[in-house]
This record gives structure tokens, sequence and C-alpha cells, in this order.
């Protein structure tokens, strides 16, 4: 197996991979195959594209393996990969949402406000809940599920996010919001009590 | 937010702008104090917490065929098993 516990660093595996070293590209994909995919996953809801994604985000890696500058760290330059590709997927597909939720008033919903008969805890066990929440998903138009995907779901700051879909930070912000007031409004129409 | 005071629709608004930032700054004070005096409120925070970590905690794993495709394809399966 590919040995990715010693402590070499990111860049030092990137520079030998540059220098033609097979194994320290190998160990470079295998740190981060599990974040890539998992991430393609959360943005195309499809294993097979999730996995097509994957193979063309890590072949453009190491594509472009001498261009990066080391300014950013190399998981924010792989989202930013999967994003672009998840985005253009989608357009390829048609199945790229144009809506862009303009009303933030009307998403905020105080009339219907109930608890839920689920709890989080419960979603590994149970399929129907993840079909209700890859349907919900499926529904926020593709601009916003990155934003929310990346600051509230991957935990980047608001910064880092901005810089990978390319917006100001008062842009992800209003996008986070109506993306977050959005599908708690989906989510409750199903899991409210 | 300043003195004045704030309607349920305004402390949801602000829910979904500043979940998990921190509430205890000054121009929070009157959301804070809505939130924790109005039950309505509070379910509505709870749904949008709940919204978040559903998603989070929605994974899937790469499997050993996934890995297996992945390393072929990017011409380094002879690698695997150093």
């Amino acid at each position: 197996m590919i040995d990715t516990s010693n402590n070499i660093t990111d860049e030092q595996l990137i520079e030998e991979a540059i220098e033609g070293s097979k194994l320290a590209l190998a160990k470079l994909v295998k740190k981060y195959e599990q974040t890539v995919y998992n991430f393609a996953f959360k943005i195309c809801r499809n294993k097979e594209r999730a996995e097509h994604t994957m193979q063309e985000t890590f072949l453009s890696m190491i594509k472009s393996l001498n261009q990066f500058s080391g300014k950013s760290k190399l998981s924010t330059w792989l989202y930013t990969i999967v994003s672009n590709h998840c985005l253009m997927l989608a357009r390829s597909q048609k199945k790229y949402d144009y809506t862009t939720l303009e009303n933030e008033e009307g998403l905020i919903d105080d009339k219907n406000v109930a608890d839920w008969k689920f709890s989080p805890e419960k979603i590994a066990e149970n399929s129907e809940l993840k079909k209700v929440l890859d349907e919900a998903i499926e529904k926020l138009p593709h601009e916003y599920r990155v934003v929310f995907m990346l600051r509230d779901v991957e935990g980047l700051s608001t910064q880092e996010t901005g810089d990978i879909v390319n917006l100001s930070v008062p842009a992800v912000k209003s996008r986070l919001h109506r993306a977050r007031a959005f599908l708690r409004n989906e989510l409750n129409n199903t899991l409210g009590k | 937010m300043k003195n004045s005071k704030v309607n349920c629709k305004e402390v949801m608004s602000h829910i979904c702008d500043s979940l998990g930032e921190d509430l205890d700054s000054p121009k929070c004070v009157n959301i804070k104090d809505h939130l924790e005096s109005c039950p309505n409120c509070q379910k509505y925070f709870d749904s949008v917490d709940s919204t978040i970590k559903f998603y989070k905690k929605y994974n899937v794993e790469l499997n050993d065929e996934g890995h297996q495709r992945l390393l072929s394809v990017l011409g380094l399966d002879d690698l695997d098993e150093k």
C-alpha cells in the first residue's frame, strides 16, 4: 500500500512529483482522493459522476502541478478544480439551473416552523432520509450549492470560499444566507412534524 | 441591530446570515434576547442548524475498486503495493 503516514509536507511531495517521482504523486493522490471524491459527490449527487470528476480533477492536477504556486493550500486548489468541473458537467448535461433565488425576503418562512422528526445523527442508517436530502440539494442552483458545501459543510472560511468560486466576501455571505434558508424550507416541508 | 425591537422574521433572517458566528457582539444583543425568549425562533434556529449538520454527516466513501480505477487512469496502479 502507498504509505502516507510519514510527515512529508505537500510542498515536498509536489516538488518530488514535478521532478518525476511517481511515488510522490501516488502519495498526493492517496492523501486527497477521499476528500475529492466526497466533495465531488456532495456537488454532483451521483456516485458515477463523482468518480469521473475525481479522475478528471487528479488528471488536471498532474497536468498543471508545476504551476502550483504554493500560495494556497493544495486542498483549496483541488476544491477549485472540482467546483469548476462539476459546473461544466452540469452545463453540458443541460441540468444547469439559472435560478438565482433573488427573492431573499420570501425565503424566510416564519409561518412554517416545526420540530423535525429526524435528527442529523440518524442519517447513516436511513436511506429515505438520504433521498430527502438529495432531492432538496438538487433543487438548489449550482452556484449556491457550491458555496453552501464549501463554507458550511467542508468548513472553509468565507474568504477561502470566495477565492474558490471567484466571489467577494459579501457575495459569498449573500449566497450562503439564501442557500441555508432555501434548504431549510425544503427539508422542513418533509421533516417538519 | 440597535435597541429597537426585532420581529421574528428579522431574527430568522439573521440566523441564516450569522449561524456559527459570534452572537455576543453588541449589535446582536436584541437578536439573542429575542431568540432566548421565542420558542418559534428557537425552532427555526434548530432547523437551520440541523440542515447544515445533515449535509455534514452525509458522506460517501471511495471503495477499493474506485481507488484502483483512479490509479489506473493516472498510470499509477503499479505503485499501489509499494
